[in-house]
């Protein structure tokens, strides 16, 4: 076993010597000993390169392909779920929806029933078709108003100068005189 | 080569009429028949469902409600895409069902309401069924159907298997009154996730 003093004397040669160390790594020590002087910039033109080089780097960086938003791992088909299979993603039962007092087909309150829609478009054409062979070409339409009239009905007194136009039917019970 | 596609079709006939034999001889083969009674989704024997015979009920039972079981296959229509409109008629009446359909702008709307009128008019034919107002939506979901595959020209000369979607939809119709859905209160909801709690056991403890 070594004496202490010894031991003791060789540990404060050592901390001295990293202190040493430190001081000249950080520059801070103010030693005057024998060393080269060289006649140079105070900055090592290495540093200002590299600090040169970074600036560019940076607005091209910006611009490359390699920075683009990319997912950084795979959705599971759970969180996949719960995304599509959520509350604002499922259909919304409809509360507008009746019965339609004419032919009890259902219809949406705000618009007219399909069912009575077509039928009465489907007389329309019927009519539609009557006054083109009346008027026998296009843009001929008289400057008259025109009537409809169904099977056993005379022109009322109203009726005088208009264009009546018949259909060989009985009147439907949707389409009033 | 006429002789062996005879022989398959013989075969195939054969086959056939055993498959047909085999619900009628009754309920005791039926549960020897089908190993798997319950398989998840059911979807490649949906409609022979219909064929299941129930053994005649006791005096004393419950009268088990009417079951129809309809589908169609391959429909061009994504599965995803129906499966919300499945979703929405789970549980419905199935007058509340069609009105629903009847007013929806999706492609498989029309094609499910199809689907459900083919299924009423079956179950009021072949089933059973009175009222046909009285039938409620047990089942409904889609599947996948057979895929076929296109290419998709991308630039630079690549290209891309475009998948041209099929799907098929399924329904199970039950005769009588839908269930209503339990509906528990928010207060009910936390005693019950606290139960959960308590109940929890810790293994490998005295």
């Amino acid at each position: 076993m070594m004496n202490l003093p010894a031991l003791v004397q060789s540990l404060r040669f050592s901390l001295l010597r990293i202190e040493s160390r430190l001081l000249q790594l950080t520059g801070l020590e103010t030693q005057a000993a024998p060393c080269l002087a060289v006649n140079g910039p105070g900055l090592l033109p290495q540093i200002d390169q590299e600090s040169q080089q970074d600036e560019e780097q940076g607005p091209g960086l910006m611009d490359s392909i390699l920075w683009m938003a990319a997912p950084k791992k795979r959705r599971t088909i759970e969180v996949n779920r719960t995304r599509r299979r959520s509350e604002s993603k499922l259909i919304k039962v409809q509360n507008n929806i009746e019965p339609c007092p004419e032919c009890g087909h259902l219809k949406q309150k705000h618009v007219l029933c399909g069912f009575c829609y077509a039928k009465v478009s489907r007389e329309t054409a019927l009519i539609r078709q009557q006054m083109r062979e009346m008027e026998g070409g296009p843009l001929r339409a008289p400057a008259v108003e025109t009537v409809v009239l169904y099977e056993g009905e005379t022109p009322s007194e109203q009726d005088r100068e208009k264009r009546i136009v018949e259909r060989p039917r009985k009147r439907p019970a949707w389409f009033s005189y | 080569m006429l002789t062996f596609f005879a022989g398959v079709a013989f075969i195939r006939n054969i086959a056939g009429s055993l498959h047909s034999r085999l619900p009628t001889l009754g309920g005791a083969s039926q549960q020897l028949s089908c190993l798997h009674t319950s398989i998840s989704l059911n979807s490649k024997h949906w409609e022979k469902n219909n064929h299941k015979v129930y053994p005649p009920q006791l005096q004393d039972e419950p009268r088990r409600p009417a079951e129809v079981y309809h589908s169609r296959r391959q429909i061009k229509y994504s599965k995803d895409k129906m499966w919300y409109l499945a979703k929405m008629i789970r549980g419905m009446s199935i007058d509340e069902a069609i009105a629903q359909l009847e007013f929806n702008d999706k492609k498989g709307a029309k094609i499910m309401k199809e689907v459900l009128l083919e299924a009423q008019e079956m179950a009021v034919k072949n089933h059973n069924v009175e009222y046909k107002s009285n039938l409620y939506v047990a089942e409904s979901f889609s599947g996948k159907g057979k895929y076929l595959k296109r290419i998709r020209y991308h630039g630079r000369g690549m290209f891309g298997i475009m998948d041209k979607v099929y799907c098929h939809y399924f329904v199970k119709l039950v005769e009588g009154v839908p269930p209503k859905p339990e509906q528990s209160t928010s207060f009910d909801q936390a005693k019950e996730y606290v139960q959960s709690l308590k109940n929890r056991t810790i293994i490998h403890s005295l």
